[in-house]
């Protein structure tokens, strides 16, 4: 019978050989996803491929600066005011690194996802209003939410330093709304409708 | 030598472990500052309080639906996360902890894609090399005990895969990164890094520098980080070539870092990672105790 010690060392010699064997197929994926391949995304299990999509970063030129917005249906005046999101995504809230604003990046064409938004932004200002720029009395029906395409300035030309101002500094052309509340939904929130039924 | 008898002979080299030590002490240092609004909003991030992305079943966004946690198990999950990341850097139970941090580090990556990036990635995946390697034997609390208790000291130098793969780690995802950079529009667009530097991640240098660089520097610029990073393998493979791949690496990090404002914790991890991974061998004596 092989002594204690010795099982012991050959176990972690197989134990040593499969980190390796892992360490080389999570380097090997980071590069082929580096290089367009879509080996790794279709062969391992999502969760594990999400963990070696770090390498492409910045690949492509932006051609404006992109920031999302929402706006609010205010009941009582039957009209669209900004809503600002920041106060419900306290997370980084002053940079892109916001959730709104990933939410917006990855899932603004998914519907789902963007029917949760509207509920979400609702039920809060309805329930725990912030400082959001809708007054807290105010009821809202809805939302309408855009991404801004802030034009880049050309090089050597003189310009502000970025900040955020209110929508109504933007014209309509830098705006591309994506997503609003269907009227007929808004008209039932406005009348009192439970916003939780809806789901 | 054949290229098999290379690898080996590469992987078992004997390597200084204040390599894995300067890892260990920096990057949970690096990530829970990263992590740091996420943490202190943590009903927000992992919890029912904030909004979460509904159950998208086979959506290629959603890599995994985790449903959020009421706020009790939400807050544990992260003061789990300081408490492991602190011991981690303190080196005190050193691979429990970092196997504990490398855990609520994938959660939190999985749970919220949106509150996701390069570090949250990167990150779990560094902390279980660290588990797996002789993480702790230099400059922590666990090497200060083993004094104590038996008069013995651990061996500063012996070979590591964790190492290893730490130093492959960096030069990889620069190779990667230029690969992916040369097929999208960095060979074809002048100015790409011009058009980053705008938006709510510009910082007051970016937007001096923005401001006073030509166009041709700024292409010019983009090039030389295009051929740093697609010939990163062969410049920090080379003894020759590796103290000057090594300069330019962390004097471009820390030129993100400056000018890519919420971008600094990445730019910090990838420091780290070089430093770790490839400054010489008589500056890392020194640090030996």
């Amino acid at each position: 019978m092989r002594k204690r010690s010795e099982r012991k060392a050959i176990w972690r010699g197989r134990a040593s050989l499969a980190l390796r064997v892992i360490a080389a197929i999570y380097l090997a994926c980071i590069a082929l996803d580096g290089g367009g391949c879509s080996w790794p995304s279709r062969g391992l299990p999502r969760p594990i491929a999400f963990f070696t999509q770090v390498s492409v970063l910045f690949p492509k030129a932006a051609h404006a600066t992109i920031d999302y917005r929402a706006e609010a249906w205010v009941c009582s005046r039957q009209a669209w005011v900004e809503l600002d999101t920041r106060p419900y995504f306290p997370i980084n809230p002053d940079d892109k690194e916001n959730r709104f604003n990933r939410a917006m990046h990855f899932f603004r064409e998914n519907r789902k996802t963007m029917h949760a938004l509207d509920r979400y932004l609702v039920q809060r200002h309805d329930e725990r209003p912030a400082d959001d720029g809708v007054d807290p009395g105010e009821r809202i029906g809805g939302v309408r939410m855009m991404s801004l395409r802030i034009p880049i300035p050309p090089v050597g030309s003189q310009f502000e330093r970025y900040q955020r101002y209110p929508l109504s500094h933007y014209p309509n052309h830098e705006r591309k709304y994506f997503y609003h509340t269907p009227e007929s939904v808004r008209g039932r929130r406005c009348a009192g409708g439970d916003i939780v039924e809806e789901r | 030598m054949t290229i098999r008898s290379r690898i080996a002979w590469w992987l078992e080299e004997p390597v200084s472990l204040v390599r894995l030590e300067i890892v260990r002490i920096a990057m949970p240092i690096v990530v829970l500052c990263f992590m740091w609004p996420r943490v202190t909003h943590a009903t927000d991030w992992l919890g029912d309080a904030g909004f979460r992305v509904p159950d998208l079943g086979d959506d290629w966004r959603q890599p995994l639906y985790v449903a959020p946690l009421p706020a009790w198990a939400a807050w544990s999950v992260a003061v789990a996360m300081v408490a492991s990341g602190l011991s981690t850097a303190a080196g005190f139970k050193t691979r429990a902890s970092a196997l504990v941090f490398s855990a609520t580090l994938f959660f939190g990556a999985l749970s919220d894609r949106l509150a996701a990036y390069s570090v949250s990635k990167l990150s779990p995946v560094i902390m279980l090399a660290l588990a797996a390697g002789p993480a702790g034997r230099l400059l922590s609390v666990d090497a200060w005990l083993k004094r104590r208790r038996d008069g013995k000291r651990w061996k500063a130098v012996k070979p590591s895969g964790a190492v290893r793969f730490l130093q492959l780690l960096p030069v990889t995802l620069y190779m990667a990164s230029g690969i992916a950079k040369a097929r999208n529009d960095w060979l074809h667009e002048p100015l790409v890094l011009y058009s980053q530097i705008h938006g709510s991640y510009q910082t007051p240098i970016a937007y001096a520098l923005a401001r006073i660089i030509p166009s041709w520097l700024w292409t010019l610029l983009q090039g030389t980080v295009l051929v740093f990073e697609s010939t990163a393998p062969l410049t920090f493979a080379f003894r020759r070539t590796r103290p000057y791949a090594l300069v330019f690496g962390l004097g471009m990090h820390a030129m993100i870092g400056l000018m890519f404002g919420p971008v600094v914790w990445f730019a910090l991890l990838m420091i780290t990672l070089l430093a770790a991974g490839y400054l010489p061998d008589r500056l890392l004596d020194r640090l030996k105790v």
